[in-house]
């Protein structure tokens, strides 16, 4: 029998009971709205990972004490202090970044002598481990020693409170203390004016670069920003730039909602002496960067035997935050799958009834003629017919639902493939679940079949 | 010349539980071109697996037949289907017309399964429609027809394959008498016309519009016209 006349066929069947094909399909487009909506949800948090990294130096290296630290970050992956794992590790700014992984050093301070407590971070003491202020002649010294570094800076970061352009009431948002070299390691831009110079750190000049949003906060428009003045902690400071909207957040920092001053002018001014800075490095050769992180561990603790630090390297951060939205897009597919067998049971379902009603129908073809292969061709193209409206339906239904998605906060990215897999699977699971009620009508006897009540 | 149908010596049975019943004996019948034959006999006589076993929809246990020259009885399952669609036209008792398909794709069925375009199929078909009275009815569904008009329309479809053999079962079964008697003069016609035609009834008065009788009797026939009661009671 011509294909063209089974697919006739099955048109006379469709047409004849609409309101079922509907509700046999509804499964299929449920379940190929979701791997659209999952799909772009996936998409749309990879896209969150590589905004929130954009500005970040895969290079870079941050150094940072870990004692006392335990508060700091979410803990939900572990950070390897000590050879130990423990909740800190990482301070969390307020981005994405809490709880990634972050291996750090000061491991094994039998590196240095054979008398040293060994594994001071699996005492769990806090009084073991001495807390550790970073300064500049520690910067100096491993600018000196460890080779593959080509910019190194200190970098504190503590809250301060804001007043000034149309603020009603104080502002608390992070204050970071950098060096002129921070803009070449965070990539920063600026909108207006200039980032400070080294000059202007070393004579604590009370100047500050906004972050975009910051600005905004403070002065509406960013382009009032300049020049202006404001306090911070009851201090003026000069408004000398505004950085670029980033999105993105490096070494803990969000950008867009920080004050940035020089760092000597946030030591005395902002944080005060005993908050603990970290040290920021590029490095020049990034294949090289597990070697060159391995020789700062080793160097600090030779420098600070007692201390404990965290030596986190941001391509591995990267990688952490990259792996886990990809597990996020596995676990979300895996779900969809699960409707999609659903919805595919569903259809089994209904062909199994379709097929038990239409016995006499298949007994006729039979004693006509009509061989195996065309009633087999028959069951499953309708079977595809209506997986394929529901993928169709259910693909369009994604995308209708996706501004619903957004309005959640998520963020979510179409794509044509995400429809063609969606498209694809209905597809798949038609196939798959009509072939053996399909199977089942071909192999009806003709006589049984025909004398079918 | 070499008949178009030939039985020999067509055994069966079927398993009732662990009970082994056989319904047809030694069956032999021979049917030339143009013939029309009337099988008649009661209710359990083994007629109707007679009437499958010919119309090459259940396979004898034992013995052979010949249809047209084929050995049905050495046919796969996928070869007795095309025989059926190649051979022969079936009128059912109850028609069987799919109800979903309107008259014309009813009608047309046997051609596009054979793989006959359609536009000629619906040429061939109207034809057949217009000789049994039925072609202004083309695209009604059978829901709207009367029985016997159901009853044309399944002629329709039994002819529009130009089949060598026309197999009836019970085809006045369903009917009035009024009708009954249009279709089985309707019968005479289309065997004067060259069709062969083989009917199976429990009716004495419907086996006698038939050129020749052969009754089955508890699975086995007898085919003298000569020892037949002119009226079984």
């Amino acid at each position: 029998m011509a294909l063209q006349e089974i697919l006739n066929l099955v048109w006379i069947n469709i047409k004849g009971n609409k309101s079922k094909v509907l509700l046999t399909s509804l499964g299929i487009i449920v379940g190929a709205a979701t791997i659209v909506i999952v799909i772009a949800i996936g998409l749309g948090g990879q896209k969150d990972v590589q905004e929130q990294f954009k500005n970040l130096n895969a290079g870079t290296v941050t150094i940072a004490d870990n004692s006392g630290s335990s508060s700091g970050g979410m803990g939900r992956m572990p950070s390897f202090s000590g050879g130990m794992p423990s909740g800190g590790g990482s301070r969390s700014g307020g981005g994405r970044s809490s709880g990634m992984p972050s291996f750090s050093g000061g491991s094994m301070p039998s590196f240095g002598s054979g008398g040293f407590p060994a594994f001071p971070g699996m005492m769990g003491g806090v009084q073991q481990i001495k807390k550790t202020t970073f300064t500049e002649e520690d910067v100096e010294e491993l600018t000196w020693f460890i080779p593959n570094i080509e910019t190194i800076t200190l970098l504190i970061n503590g809250s301060g409170d804001v007043e000034g352009g149309i603020l009603e009431e104080e502002l608390s948002t992070t204050v970071v203390g950098a060096t002129s070299e921070y803009v070449d390691i965070s990539n920063l831009g600026l909108l207006t004016g200039d980032f400070f110079t080294e000059a202007e750190n070393e004579d604590l000049e009370r100047v500050a670069v906004l972050g975009y949003d910051t600005a905004v906060s403070i002065f509406e428009n960013v382009y009032d920003a300049y020049g202006s003045q404001i306090n911070i902690n009851s201090k003026k400071y000069t408004v000398i730039g505004v950085l670029t909207e980033t999105g993105s957040t490096v070494s803990d920092i969000t950008l867009d909602s920080a004050i940035f001053v020089p760092y000597n002018s946030a030591v005395k001014y902002v944080v005060g002496q005993n908050a603990s800075p970290k040290i920021v490095a590029v490095v020049e050769d990034v294949n090289e960067i597990e070697t060159t992180i391995l020789n700062i561990e080793t160097l600090l603790t030779e420098m600070y035997p007692n201390g404990s630090f965290s030596v986190a390297n941001a391509g591995s951060q990267v990688a952490a935050s990259q792996k886990s939205a990809d597990t996020m897009s596995i676990l979300l597919i895996a779900v969809a799958s699960v409707v999609f067998v659903v919805g595919g049971i569903g259809i089994m379902n209904v062909l199994f009834v379709s097929v038990k009603e239409r016995t006499r129908e298949i007994g006729i073809l039979k004693a006509l003629g009509s061989s195996r292969k065309d009633i087999l061709l028959q069951f499953l193209l309708e079977a595809n017919f209506i997986s394929i409206f529901g993928g169709i339906v259910g693909v369009m239904a994604g995308y209708l639902l996706m501004p619903v998605v957004r309005l959640s906060g998520m963020s979510v990215v179409a794509s044509t493939s995400a429809s063609v897999v969606a498209l694809l699977f209905a597809i798949v699971t038609g196939t798959l679940f009509g072939f053996y009620p399909a199977w089942q009508a071909a192999c009806l006897k003709p006589i049984d079949a025909l004398n079918h009540e | 010349m070499e008949p178009l149908l030939r039985l020999e010596q067509i055994n069966k049975s079927y398993s009732l539980g662990s009970e082994q019943v056989q319904v047809l004996f030694d069956i032999s019948l021979t049917v030339n071109r143009g013939d029309f034959i009337a099988i008649q006999g009661p209710s359990g006589s083994g007629k109707s697996t007679l009437m499958n076993i010919i119309g090459c929809m259940d396979t004898a246990d034992s013995g052979r037949y010949f249809l047209s020259g084929e050995a049905v009885h050495e046919a796969t399952d996928a070869r007795m289907t095309r025989l059926r669609n190649q051979y022969i036209g079936f009128i059912f008792q109850k028609y069987q017309l799919v109800p979903k398909y309107d008259v014309l794709q009813n009608v047309i069925m046997p051609l596009l399964i054979r793989g006959v375009p359609r536009k000629d199929a619906i040429e061939i078909a109207s034809e057949k429609l217009r000789l049994l009275g039925m072609r202004d009815r083309m695209h009604h569904k059978p829901s709207e027809l009367s029985g016997g008009q159901q009853q044309r329309v399944s002629i329709a479809r039994a002819l529009v394959g130009d089949p060598a053999i026309l197999l009836a079962d019970e085809p006045t079964g369903a009917l009035d008498s009024r009708t009954g008697q249009d279709v089985l003069k309707l019968f005479q016609e289309l065997n004067d016309m060259g069709n062969t035609i083989l009917m199976i009834t429990h009716d004495p008065t419907v086996g006698q519009k038939a050129k020749q009788i052969v009754r089955i009797i508890d699975g086995r026939l007898y085919t003298r016209q000569d020892t037949l009661p002119v009226s079984p009671s």
